[in-house]
């Protein structure tokens, strides 16, 4: 396993007339579980396929563990990929499939079968050992074309290119714990490639947001969902996303329709577009400060002591905002919007207020 | 509650109307005439087997399976492989590639018959491009004449008019393979022919039945072209079944020989077809 890193790469297909994405900077420790988080379009597939090695950047430069791979062909690099469907060798048995990369690499005999039952064992498919892809389930299937990539264990980097997609709902948790638990247990390096930020926040250590060909952000799982860089980034993650509303910072304090709601030292005046996560806001019918809201919806999600919680929606001047509180106010009702103090953060031209992204 | 009738067997009635007057009602009079010695439209003796013994001790007989299956295995030997390696020099996509099927599909368009006159000029030793080529390379090559030279130039032929289509059903077979099989086979090692073995040959087998399925029937049945170009000569060098049937049936006008001649003829095609069919279809369920 190795630590990857991308110096400054951009590419740009043959005859395109812009970069797909250009100056990437970006860090995969050793052993980590890495997700590349972006819409269709943000440039993912593309960065998977630079690390893989079927496609080459037009600039810049990709190490692994301080080697530079750069020009190097997928065989040299010691990658293993896991795509969107299962993508297996149909006439060999799901044994032969496991095997197929080592037998490449000169493994024979004992320390063969040992290695693939050991692969077997971790992803719990020692039961169908025997038998060809076409009689395994969709499920079955993808883990094999997992256990396939995870089978080398000296290889660098597995990539995995929406492994999720093709597999039924009910058991896409199950083949991601399994996937979690073989990746922790082998120390894989690994980069999993999702448009899902559910997916991408349960399964990595870290997460880099893709958007139009940028880079946006790096960082934990908890770094993205409450620090984050970009107004995009904040939309994307989280469920119910992050409210994004426009109001304004005048004096040093955010302002919300005229309303003071959290401090903002140290930031220039002006428009800006302000966000809180619904469970940093709370609308309560109590005190006198806060911007007036009228409660439009209640959302029971469970109930915390004898009182149901949930999702409130608000209006606020033909805005929607979210809260996540208990369910203490109903429908029509007026209300004072009231949002924790440190927590807010500021957007101004899509770009975090204060952040190191604003100051370059 | 609906009444259950038997009415719906009406709506296959057409169905067994057509394929009774076009396939069953023939046959079966080709199966009476072989059980048959026929003189005259009144006079007919029957005879049981005896047609069927006789041709399956005619040296004449014989000799034209022999030649029959060796062409057969021949032509496929060749139109198989040769069809896959032409499907794989292709380009997958681009303007290039419609030409190219286009130019694969004219040798298919042409008349059999047509076929064949076009070889006999162009293998003609006197002003045939490619006869009078060999001859001015001082080889002696006349396939009016000389028995494998007229082999060679059917051989040729077939493979000619045949290999499109092996060609373009491969070529549809390996089109429908997505690129992750190949990256998948790339990142794991895989040598040219390991792709071709494992990624490609699975993916190629049901064309590939459907493929020498038909080659198989179709040179099974030659008659048009050998006509044309060597009318079975030199000798009978080059008579194959389907002509000494014909010369039977038409020219020496022996209805009841044909006739078993043909039912065996018949016979013969459904059992290797059958074989073949279902040794692919056993060995795929393994």
């Amino acid at each position: 396993m190795a630590e990857v890193v991308l110096e400054k790469v951009s590419h740009r297909y043959p005859g395109a007339q812009s970069d797909t994405f250009s100056n990437v900077d970006l860090v995969i420790k050793q052993g980590e579980a890495h997700a590349l988080l972006g819409s269709s379009g943000a440039g993912k597939t593309t960065i998977l396929n630079l690390l893989s090695g079927l496609a080459r950047p037009s600039a810049g430069r990709i190490f692994f563990d301080g080697l530079d791979v750069t020009g190097a062909s997928p065989r040299k690099r010691n990658v293993a990929q896991v795509f969107q469907f299962p993508v297996l060798y149909a006439s060999l048995s799901v044994q032969e499939n496991l095997s197929f990369p080592l037998r490449n690499q000169g493994w024979r005999g004992a320390r063969l079968s040992a290695r693939v039952a050991d692969i077997a064992e971790r992803l719990e498919l020692t039961g169908c050992l025997k038998r060809r892809p076409d009689a395994l389930s969709l499920f079955e299937k993808q883990l094999v074309a997992i256990g396939r990539a995870l089978v080398r264990p000296e290889i660098d980097l597995v990539l995995l290119d929406e492994p999720l997609t093709a597999v039924e709902p009910a058991t896409k948790w199950q083949l991601r714990r399994v996937l979690k638990q073989a990746q922790e247990e082998l120390n894989a390096t690994m980069v999993y490639v999702t448009h899902d930020q559910t997916e991408a926040l349960t399964f990595a250590d870290r997460i880099s947001v893709l958007h139009e060909g940028k880079l946006l952000q790096t960082g934990t799982p908890a770094d993205l969902y409450q620090h984050p860089a970009y107004e995009h980034v904040a939309y994307f993650i989280g469920s119910p996303g992050m409210n994004l509303i426009p109001g304004e910072v005048l004096d040093g304090v955010y302002r919300l329709d005229g309303c003071a709601i959290a401090p903002a030292p140290g930031l220039s005046p002006g428009p800006c577009v302000i966000g809180f996560r619904p469970e940093w806001a709370e609308v309560t019918t109590e005190g006198t400060e806060g911007p007036m809201v009228t409660v439009t919806r209640t959302r029971v999600l469970g109930t915390r002591g004898n009182r149901p919680v949930g999702i409130v929606s608000v209006d606020l001047n033909g805005q929607s905002i979210s809260t996540r509180q208990t369910l203490d106010v109903v429908v029509g009702a007026s209300a004072r919007l009231k949002v924790g103090r440190d927590r807010v953060v500021g957007f101004r031209e899509g770009i975090r207020l204060g952040s190191e992204a604003a100051h370059a | 509650m609906r009444r259950r009738t038997n009415r719906a067997w009406l709506g296959v009635l057409p169905v067994v109307l057509v394929v009774a007057f076009s396939a069953v009602l023939p046959l079966m009079t080709v199966v009476n005439y072989s059980l048959q010695d026929i003189f005259d439209t009144n006079t007919r003796i029957f005879v049981g087997f005896d047609w069927y013994r006789e041709t399956l001790r005619d040296p004449r007989f014989l000799d034209a399976l022999l030649r029959q299956f060796t062409f057969s295995a021949t032509v496929l030997a060749i139109e198989i492989p040769l069809g896959i390696l032409v499907a794989k020099s292709l380009p997958r996509t681009g303007a290039r590639t419609g030409m190219f099927l286009i130019l694969l599909a004219v040798p298919l368009l042409i008349p059999w018959n047509v076929v064949g006159t076009i070889w006999q000029l162009f293998a003609r030793p006197d002003i045939g491009l490619f006869g009078a080529s060999l001859t001015a390379l001082g080889l002696d090559f006349n396939y009016t004449s000389d028995v494998l030279d007229a082999w060679i130039t059917l051989v040729l032929m077939d493979v000619w008019h045949w290999t499109s289509l092996v060609a373009l059903l491969s070529f549809a077979g390996l089109a429908s393979i997505q690129e992750p099989y190949y990256q998948a086979a790339e990142i794991d090692g895989a040598s040219r022919w390991q792709v071709f073995r494992y990624v490609e040959l699975p993916r190629l087998r049901s064309v590939l039945t459907i493929a020498v399925l038909l080659r198989l029937m179709d040179s099974l049945m030659i008659y048009t072209e050998p006509f044309v170009l060597t009318g079975g000569g030199p000798g009978n060098s080059t008579t194959f079944l389907s002509q000494y049937l014909t010369t039977m049936a038409v020219s020496q006008f022996d209805l009841g020989p044909a006739a078993a001649f043909s039912v065996l003829y018949f016979l013969l095609i459904l059992l290797l077809c059958w074989l073949f069919y279902t040794s692919v279809m056993r060995s795929a369920e393994d």
